[in-house]
Order: C-alpha cells, then structure tokens, then sequence
C-alpha cells in the first residue's frame, strides 16, 4: 500500500533560507581559503588549486548516489513517495556535480576517466529510466531498484577497473586529499570545501525534495 | 525451486521453436568478428585483448538481444501476464529468465568463439581455463540484462534504454571477462583463474540481488 | 473443492494508474457462486478484477484471498512457441497440480486436433477456447473471467455457459465481467455495477 499524505510537520521551507546563507557563506570563504590563502605547492604552482573543487565534487557525487541508494530502499521498503522524491532529487544534483567533476578533471588531471564517466552514464539512465515513465508508482520502484544495483555496482567498478589498469583515476585524487606531504593549511582549507560544498548539496536537495513533494502533492489529492 | 526450472523449460521450449532469439545472437557475433579482423586488420585483431575484448563485447550485446527477444515473446498475447497472475509468479521469473538465458548464451558463447577462434585463427594457450572463464563470463552477464529488461518492460525506446542501463554496471563483469580469456590465451593460468573466480563472485552477487529485488518491480 | 472456502476481497481499495484514479474505494466481497460485474466500457470492470487478481498495486486498501486465483483476461495469455497443450501443462505443473486433465479439457472445448499447434497458428477463437479450458485444467476456487465470451461461436457460449453453471455447482467463486449475456442474471448470486470506478451491489 502507498502512503498517501504528506509527511506532516514539513520543516525544509523553514531551515532552507538560513541553510542557503550557510552555504553560500561557507563557499565564499572556502573559495577565498582555496584561492588565496593556502600555499602554493612547492611542484606544481597554483595550478593544483582545482583539487579544491575536484575534490569535493568527487565527494558529492559519491555522496548523492549513496543517499539515491538509501532513498531507493526507503521506497521499496515503506513505499513512502518522501523517499521517491529523495532519490530523484540526489540523482538530479549527483549528475549535475559529476558532470562538473569531469569537467574540473579534463582540466587538471590526466583522463582514464572510465569511472567517473560510469557513474555519469548510470545517473543519466537513472533519469532517462524515470523519465520514460508514465505511471508514478511505477516509475518509483522501477527507479529504486536500478538505484539500488546501479550503486552496489560502483565500488565494484573502481576495484575491477583498479586491478586490471596501471593507471587509475581514483588513487590519484585519494592521494592528494590523504597524503602525508600535504601540508596543514592545504589539508584545513580542503575539509572547508568539503564542509562548503555539502552544505550547498543540502541546500539544494532541500529545495528539489520541496518542489517534488509539492508536485506528488498536487497528484494525490485527486484520490 | 524447481518452479525456476519450470519457467526455464518453457522458454527454452518456445526458444526451440523460434529460434530468433538464437539466430540474431550468433549472426551478430559472426559479423562483428569478421568487421573486425577486416577494419583493424589480421594483425591486430589476433591480439589476444583486442580479440577478447570484442567478443565479450559482443556477447554483452547478444545477450541483451535475446533477453529483449524473451521478453517481447512474452508480451505477445500477454503470457507474462499469464505467468504473473500465477501464485509464486514473480518470484520463478527472474530465476527462471536467467537460467534459460544462460542456457542459450553457453551456445551462443560457443559457437561464436570456435567462430572467432577458427576466423581470426588465434592460438588457444590453455583450453580449460578458457572453457570455464567463458562460462562463468556467460553466468554473469543474464542477471543484470534481465533486471534491465524487466525495468524497461512496457517503456517507449526501450531498445535504446536497456544497453544504456546495462552496459555500464556490466563493466566490472566485461573487464574480468576480457582479462580472464585473454590470460587463458596466452597461457598465464593463475590470471585466468582469478579472473574466473571474480566472475563466479559477480554471478551469485547479482543473481542474489535479482531474487530479492526483481520480483516487486515485476507488473 | 467442495470444501474449500473460496472467496476474494477489496478493502476500501484505490488504483491509479499513469496518474489517473481507475477504482475510488471499492468495497467487493465475492463468496462461493457466481457474480456478475457489470459496467460501461472503462467504468474499472478490468481493473477490479485484475486488482482482484493481485496484478495491479492498491494505492490504498487491500485484498484478500482465502484460496489461489486463476484470472482469464482480455487476451489469451499463452506463451507463442508453445502448443496449447504445453501451455497449459505449465500451468498445472506451476500450481502444483497434475496434468492428466489437460488432453480431455482442450477436447471438450473444441480445440482436440490444434492442441499440438504453435498458439500463433490457432486461430482467435481457438485461442480463446484453449485458454478457457484452464478452467477445467487448474482446479482453484476464485475463477475470474474478464468477458470470456468475446471471440467464441455458438458451440464456445453454450460450452462456456456450461463450465461457468458447473463452476458455480462445485462451490468455486466465479466472477465474469461483462456487459451483455444477461442469460446468466439468473445464475449469479450477486451482481456488482461499476460505474467512473465506483462499485456497488446490484
């Protein structure tokens, strides 16, 4: 059975303005951290600085396909249309951010982007599989499951694309966020980006979970 | 469950009768090999990865060939409703697609590699290992395409969404596969043996995840 | 099967379907005997027994089942590549039954000399007469027929007005949808009209 009604007490409208100022606040100071604040390197001059967008955006594309994923149960499981509205709005800002990454990478770092290009491909057939749809219950579950085997499949993309190259993407960027050789105030002002850029991934996941919720809404009040 | 191997049984009897689904599988692999060793030249094509690679390629997309073919069989007339509507319906279908399709997949995966070993005359290093990575290749491969055919089932342009959904999470399958004959052909035995292993793993991941999941995506 | 309970129910059950609403909280109790369902076309008479069926989610509500359902749709649902016989030699073995039923059931319905035949070389009403004699061939108490007499002969509406007569003496629940042969109000135990998928007893 679908829930029909509203998750009551609906608090985002209320915590989406003073979320929006912390985000854009904490990305304005992230910016100015990465830009000038933080030292240059010692090999490879200013134009490593990218790693303080490449970075989080690598973070937040994980981190949307893992909240798609847990949205995806949620629905299945409770069959709650809150979740639905979850997973689609996390696929939409994870596309948006992991199209932007291959971008910010296509600059900075050498390709074998076959990953990243994966999980791209995966957040479009996402979309696509949910757009094709007409029927809206439908349309949830056919979702959830791909969102479900497309997520399980990412780490097994990295380990199998790992083992069989000698070039790997990933090691790359986990090193420069890990490595021992970064120095302190590079490390500081990269937790900042991070903590920059989930606030406007919240902020926005809080604006598109509204307007879906708004539109189901609208849809089930026919019933 | 043998309710899985009833539902199997009955596709691979309507399979026998209209071998379509067959036919277009191993007619695409015989042509891709041929376009290959033509386009890139005897040579190259020899080259135990460049060969690999294409023919789990082409596999992949036979696969989603028959298993479209399947389905489509089974919208004719609406007998997978017949089959849903049945207690424990939704459950033996997954089970059963994918053991018949696996089934047909052996044959095709066999006839199209004697074809590609006979066609590009490529020497076979260790012949065992290649039998059992090529069919613990073909294992893996059924579970995903069903979950996406299944997904797309009464969807406009599903010819072009289901490769879409597919291909990208067989990657890691299509890598082991392709690492693993490759090694099978140049003799290096505990690589293909590893890469066998890796994809009798992601047979039982994905087969296991299709049972659970699959069924209430079914309608 | 005389003994067996058999009955089918809707809770306050709501289907929607590409977000439009195609039953509003129906209420439908069908016991031992037959019901008829009775409406203009798209007033739900499908939809109510294919969400009798289990083959569409509610949105709302339930179903309840005291024994297995066999549903025999608008189309004949047999698998093409198939005989009829092999076809419903599936189901049997499916539900766990036995198969030696089969050879007489597609004699008695006329389809004798094609039971060895592909469905797609049947004919539409050979096809239709096929799929009928499941009623013989799987022994369940809820039968739900949605319009079974299309495409059939003379031969087939007497067959079928018949098996339904016979279904309805051995206890089963029988329910038909249809909007004509009101030959069988006199048959039916109860009678539900829908209408815009709203249903009421009639």
């Amino acid at each position: 059975m679908i829930e029909t009604t509203l998750p009551r007490g609906n608090v985002l409208p209320r915590i989406r303005p003073w979320l929006g100022i912390a985000a854009a606040a904490s990305f304005v100071v992230a910016s100015v951290m990465a830009l000038f604040w933080a030292p240059t390197d010692a090999v490879q001059g200013d134009v490593y600085r990218i790693l303080y967008v490449h970075v989080p955006l690598a973070w937040l594309a994980y981190l949307a396909f893992v909240i798609v994923f847990l949205a995806s149960v949620g629905w299945l499981w409770t069959k709650r249309p809150f979740f639905d509205a979850v997973a689609v709005a996390s696929a939409e800002i994870g596309v948006l951010f992991t199209g932007l990454f291959l971008v910010a990478g296509s600059i900075w770092a050498k390709p074998t982007w076959g990953v990243w290009w994966i999980m791209f491909v995966m957040y479009v057939g996402y979309l696509l599989l949910r757009g094709l749809s007409t029927d809206f219950s439908r349309r949830a579950t056919r979702a959830a499951v791909f969102g479900i085997i497309a997520v399980i499949d990412v780490p097994i993309v990295h380990l199998s694309v790992l083992w069989a190259n000698s070039l790997h993407q990933l090691p790359t960027v986990l090193r420069a966020a890990g490595s021992p050789a970064l120095d302190s105030s590079m490390l500081l002002t990269l937790m900042i980006s991070l903590f920059a850029y989930t606030l406007i991934y919240a902020y926005f996941m809080s604006a598109r979970v509204s307007l879906e919720l708004a539109r189901q809404g609208r849809l089930w009040t026919q019933t | 469950m043998d309710r899985i191997v009833l539902v199997a049984a009955r596709e691979l009897r309507a399979e026998r009768r209209q071998p379509d689904g067959v036919v277009a599988a191993v007619t695409f692999i015989a042509v891709l090999v041929l376009l290959e060793s033509l386009v890139v030249g005897p040579q190259i094509a020899r080259d135990a990865d460049v060969a690999s690679a294409l023919f789990w390629l082409a596999l992949a997309f036979a696969t989603i060939l028959a298993t479209m073919r399947s389905f489509d069989r089974e919208l004719e007339d609406d007998a997978l409703e017949g089959l849903v509507a049945l207690p424990g319906g939704r459950d033996a279908l997954f089970g059963g697609k994918v053991l018949s399709l696996a089934i047909v997949l052996v044959l095709v995966a066999t006839i199209g590699g004697v074809l590609s070993l006979v066609l590009l005359d490529l020497p076979v290093g260790l012949p065992a290992h290649l039998l059992i990575v090529v069919l613990l290749g073909v294992l893996a491969l059924p579970p995903i395409v069903v979950v996406d055919v299944v997904l797309a089932l009464r969807l406009r342009a599903r010819a072009a969404l289901v490769p879409i959904l597919a291909l990208p999470v067989l990657v890691p399958q299509l890598v082991a596969a392709t690492r693993g004959t490759s090694a099978a052909l140049t003799g290096d035995a505990v690589g293909a043996l590893s890469w066998a292993g890796l994809l009798f793993a992601f047979a039982v991941v994905y087969t296991v995840i299709g049972l659970t999941i699959v069924p209430a995506a079914i309608e | 099967m005389r003994t067996m309970q058999s009955s089918a129910s809707l809770h306050d059950a709501t289907v929607v379907m590409d977000d439009r609403v195609i039953l509003r909280a129906v209420n439908v109790v069908v016991g031992p005997g037959l019901t008829l369902v009775r409406g203009p076309n798209g007033s739900g008479k499908t939809t109510l027994l294919r969400a009798l069926a289990g083959l569409v989610p509610l949105a709302r509500g339930d179903r309840r089942l005291s024994g297995d359902v066999l549903y025999i749709g608008h189309r004949p649902m047999l698998l093409r590549g198939l005989t009829a016989r092999e076809n419903l030699e599936f189901f049997a073995r499916f539900r766990g039954g036995d198969t030696h039923a089969i050879d007489g059931a597609l004699r008695a319905w006329g389809v004798g000399e094609e039971m060895d035949r592909p469905v797609e070389r049947l004919s539409a009403g050979e096809r239709r007469r096929a799929a009928l004699a499941r009623v013989e061939t799987e022994r369940v108490p809820v039968l739900l027929l949605d319009e079974p007499f299309a495409d059939l002969d003379d031969a087939g509406v007497t067959r079928l007005r018949q098996t339904i007569a016979r279904a309805r003496e051995d206890g089963r629940a029988v329910v038909v949808a249809t909007h004509a042969h009101r030959e069988l109000d006199e048959l039916a135990g109860s009678q539900i009209a829908i209408d815009d998928g709203a249903a009421t007893a009639a």
